[in-house]
């Protein structure tokens, strides 16, 4: 049957089918909430009709109506005979089709969200998928469809339940929208994650309508290793009152065809709103194209659930982040025995940032549980960063169970030709469709010379081969070992690097910090040998991409080699320094520094500033009252212009602050500001101070000496603090209209008891309205804060 | 009523535009050298290490509404004329439930009182605004689902606490969503901690009057 349907695919556009529900609701008979299985199998003459409507439209492939025919959704409809509903329902599609049509086992998603992303567990999931296709295998059916799919691991999930219980035609549809799938998977990595899992079809159905569906399927096309399907929507749904509805007629959806046999389309059917006739008008559109076949056999690209990485000659140079490993870091081992993450995470984040490609993953070390610290740092990762991993570990288990679960395509370090460990994992490379890295060594002892190395490659080439992995799925290393020991160990290393770029055509790897081991400087050695390597054609390296150098180096050999396009990354990467520089020679007097500074909000400057205008003479006292209070006022107009906002405002203030603190050193007496006390609390239940503290910011750089009572305050601590402090002002806040009916006890309490001190509130919802209803004063933000406070200290 | 979905990550990159809306930038007036938009970009970037987007999301049938109340087939009644006039045409509502997660709420506090009050104000507002976006998310992932059964969510969504929807109501909400599963708790006062964390719902109706295949 696979044969027959990729001898189909060769001869023509195959036509799948279109929506289903549409037809059973011209017949007007399924009544709203009705389970669709259930209620298909009790009206098998109304679901059998619509099949063979399809049928005679011109269909070659229709799809049984199992759906929702999984035990998470049938349970909804207190269902659980789940594969007697699958083999039923496959029965009425073969009796409708009567042959003459193929029929496919349609899987749709399960509802859940699966590990990484949800908290189903992903081997529940591929057992949930299991139990379905048994029932659809039962049926007989000649093909599987999985379709309508946002989530890449949920769509694993369903693949590989079916290719481990059948080799049958497998076509995975998802679901795009905007360019990604809700769960953030685009088009390429749909398409390489589930072509090299074994897919033998890769495309998108519903969301969208024909035209926003092309763009999928051409970005898709020049990736793909398999035929390529679209099922769009009758268009995008219009409002008609209320309610949506798909108005695209068969004819205009139709003159789509082409152009989706053009973007590279293989299978082409209809999802929502599209009935027989757009089918039959999609025949007419197609019997005379021939389709576009696959571009390519074999792909070297790796992906995460989000991203894929394409490894080639042409391409940037690939930096693969060797932080994630626990090797000589105590301190690592230590938290990763204690199933302490959060450093994982963010030696992701930085390593992402510096530049890395893809991240390695090693977890390796005595007395730990190496495969569920693999599964729960990958766990981790899939969330923290959208880079591929790569799956490092000696141990078979632990690549087995990260393969197993990664959500996309991973890459394996590594594969030896060590019997029997590469006979146990290239297997598993193939079954996972996953790329490895090479390792030429066929013992214990390692292969000195460049054409040692050679023998070992072709060996496991070919042991590769037989298995139908291509050299596109294979990195070799070419094992940088150190100079310190052997002289002419990286001439030996760059001749390998040579011969597989040159003579095998293959893509190559190296650690490469092992060069430099023993020896002084190191870094000089690994970025000269980094650059060689480059030269003679290596793709990818092993390394700390927080070492600037070697980064520095890497982008300057890419710009050389003319790898680095019109210098584009090399003037994106190093063109900011140039402005940064130009900003801070500007030739300005000290006390327009200070000035300069405080508008800026140069925190990290000030000191060293203020510390240049005091030596220059500026007398202490006139940069605090001329300079910095000028500072800090400007900054408030600009605020209230709205020419700054909240960041800029809160910089300054904070800029001006430090400022104060320093120049402490250098008054006589402390400075004169001490304008007054203000008390600040934000009331009881109200747990948000933000906004508090910006005021309790910008009061101190005014002079004011605040007390701030803190958050969640209640009316009898406040009371406490005013006889405590004796204020002049007492501020008050909150967020939320549930909690800012806490404002009048405060101050009816102060009332009660006599207290004098004037109140001021301020909060998200609070209005001037509901302030003066409390006989309170109001500000709307922090510089309005400052103002009404001074106000009311002149006033009294 | 339906299982509980949980969202352990959900997969929303910063709004930008809003964070900066948020924080008052306003595309004719403020000037912003690129520096400071740097540091504010980096800090956004760095927001990345503290967030944890998690969420829940469970369907309930409604048993019976009328324009003061609506129950659902649990037995949880909200007695609100707002509530009741959103779920008018509805058969069954949405809770949802997110939280950006204790790291970035102990992160702000952190900044906040140890002097980069700037960071800790701009963690605060796409902390905001990233957990806004996720309501939208899971509204988006339900939509799908829900064409499938040609039904939609209304456009509008409803929090305790809005209109006469009270805050009481937070709690019922709180339970039903086991939100204490995410790390979440809820206050005497109905708030929820961390903060950050948010409740909505929204009502499900039919799309049109076909039937409930795709």
């Amino acid at each position: 049957m696979k044969n027959k349907i990729a001898n189909l695919l060769k001869k023509k556009v195959v036509i799948l089918d279109g929506a289903t529900g549409t037809q059973l609701q011209k017949a007007n008979m399924m009544p709203q909430g009705a389970c669709p299985e259930e209620w298909c199998l009790q009206n098998p003459q109304l679901l059998a009709a619509v099949h063979s409507s399809y049928r005679c439209a011109g269909s070659d492939i229709v799809y049984a109506c199992t759906f929702g025919a999984n035990r998470f959704k049938l349970k909804e409809y207190n269902l659980s005979n789940v594969e007697e509903i699958n083999k039923n329902l496959v029965g009425v599609a073969k009796r409708a089709v009567a042959a003459k049509a193929l029929v496919a086992g349609d899987i749709g998603p399960t509802g859940q969200f699966i590990k990484p992303f949800g908290d189903l567990d992903f081997q529940e999931t591929v057992d949930v998928f299991k139990q379905q296709v048994r029932g659809l295998l039962a049926g007989g059916v000649d093909l599987f469809v999985v379709e309508t799919m946002i989530d890449i691991q949920e769509a694993r999930a369903a693949l590989l339940a079916i290719k481990e219980l059948t080799d049958k035609f497998v076509i995975v549809t998802m679901t795009f929208e905007g360019g990604r799938t809700l769960n953030g998977t685009d088009p390429v990595t749909a398409v390489v994650t589930l072509g090299s899992l074994g897919a033998d079809a890769v495309g998108c159905n519903c969301s969208s309508g024909p035209q926003d569906m092309l763009k999928t399927v051409a970005a898709m096309k020049p990736y793909a290793t398999v035929p390529i399907v679209a099922k769009p929507n009758a268009g995008i749904p219009k409002l008609v009152g209320d309610r949506a509805v798909f108005d695209m007629g068969a004819t205009d959806f139709a003159s789509f065809a082409p152009k989706f046999v053009k973007a590279g389309v293989n299978m082409l059917g209809g999802c929502c709103g599209t009935t027989p006739q757009h089918i039959s008008a999609l025949v007419k559109r197609t019997k005379n194209i021939r389709p576009l076949a696959p571009l390519r056999k074999s792909i070297s690209a790796v992906s995460s659930a989000r991203k894929t990485v394409v490894i080639d000659a042409n391409n940037p140079f690939i930096v693969i982040g060797e932080r994630i490993n626990p090797t000589g870091k105590k301190v690592f081992k230590q938290k990763l025995l204690e199933g302490n993450l959060s450093v994982v995470r963010a030696m992701a984040v930085d390593q992402r940032a510096s530049g890395a490609h893809l991240l390695d993953v090693n977890v390796g070390m005595p007395d730990i549980d190496e495969v569920k610290t693999m599964i729960s740092v990958i766990e981790l990762l899939c969330v923290a960063t959208d880079l591929p991993l790569v799956i490092d570990s000696s141990n078979v288990a632990v690549i087995e169970e990260a393969l197993r679960f990664y959500p996309g395509r991973a890459l394996i370090n590594s594969i030896s030709a060590e019997e029997p460990k590469f006979r146990r994992l290239l297997p598993l490379a193939a079954k996972y469709g996953a790329m490895f890295i090479l390792l030429p060594l066929s013992s214990k002892q390692i292969p000195a010379t460049a054409a040692e190395r050679k023998v070992i490659i072709k060996k496991l080439f070919k042991e590769a081969q037989k298995l139908r992995i291509t050299k596109d799925d294979i990195i070799v290393d070419a094992m940088a070992m150190a100079v310190s020991s052997d002289a002419g160990a990286a001439i030996q290393t760059l001749k390998t690097i040579e011969w597989c770029s040159k003579i095998l055509k293959c893509h190559t790897v190296v650690g490469l910090s092992n060069v430099s081991f023993g020896l002084p400087a190191r870094k000089w050695i690994n970025a000269a040998f980094l650059a060689l390597g480059q030269r003679k054609g290596l793709t990818c390296a092993i390394m700390d991409p927080l070492h600037k150098s070697l980064e520095a180096v890497k982008e300057a050999v890419e710009l050389l080699l003319q790898k680095d396009k019109m210098a584009a990354s090399y003037i994106a990467r190093f063109a900011k320094v140039k402005e940064k520089e130009v900003i801070s020679t500007e030739k300005l007097s000290p006390q327009e520094k200070v000035f300069r500074a405080i508008l800026e909000g140069n925190r990290e400057g000030i000191k060293g500033i203020i510390q240049g205008a005091v030596a220059a003479g500026v007398n202490p006292s006139t940069l605090v009252y001329e300079t910095m209070i000028g500072a800090i006022t400007k900054v408030g107009e600009l605020f209230d212009r709205r020419e700054y906002f909240l960041p800029q405002l809160i910089a300054s203030a904070e800029t001006m602050k430090q400022g104060f603190s320093c120049l402490k050193a250098y008054l006589k007496e402390e400075p004169r500001v001490k304008a007054g006390v203000i008390l600040l609390a934000t009331v009881k239940g109200d747990i948000h101070d933000i906004g508090k503290n910006i005021v309790a910011l910008m009061l101190s750089n005014h002079g004011f000496k605040v007390i701030d009572l803190g958050k969640d305050v209640s009316a009898e601590r406040i009371v406490e603090g005013i006889k405590k402090y004796n204020p002049a002002v007492v501020g008050l806040s909150a967020l939320m209209t549930t909690t800012m009916v806490n404002m009048g006890p405060v101050i009816n309490l102060a009332e009660k008891q006599s207290l004098t001190a004037r109140f001021i509130v301020g909060g998200a919802v609070v209005t001037k309205g509901y302030a003066q209803s409390m006989g309170a004063d109001y500000a709307k933000d922090g510089v309005e804060a400052v103002r009404v406070v001074k106000k009311i200290v002149s006033k009294d | 009523m339906k299982d509980l979905i949980v969202f352990n990550s959900i997969p929303v990159s910063i709004p930008k535009d809003r964070v900066y809306k948020r924080l008052g930038y306003r595309r004719d007036k403020t000037r912003l050298s690129s520096q400071q938009r740097m540091e504010i970009e980096q800090y956004m970037q760095e927001f990345n290490n503290f967030i944890k987007l998690k969420g829940v999301a469970k369907r309930i049938s409604i048993k019976e509404k009328n324009n003061l109340e609506v129950v659902l087939i649990n037995d949880v009644t909200f007695e609100s004329k707002h509530l009741a006039a959103l779920l008018k045409d509805c058969l069954e509502v949405l809770f949802m439930g997110v939280t950006a997660g204790g790291q970035i709420i102990e992160q702000i506090q952190k900044d906040s009182s140890q002097g980069n009050l700037t960071k800790a104000v701009v963690f605060d507002a796409v902390a905001s605004e990233v957990t806004d976006t996720s309501l939208d998310w899971i509204c988006g992932y339900i939509n799908q689902q829900l064409r499938r059964e040609n039904k939609c969510l209304t456009r509008r969504r409803f929090s305790a606490g809005y209109g006469d929807f009270i805050l009481e109501n937070q709690k019922t909400l709180y339970n039903t969503l086991e939100l204490k599963k995410l790390g979440v708790s809820i206050t005497e006062s109905y708030m929820l901690t961390p903060e950050k964390s948010v409740i909505a719902v929204a009502g499900i109706l039919y799309r049109d009057e076909s039937s409930p295949l795709k």
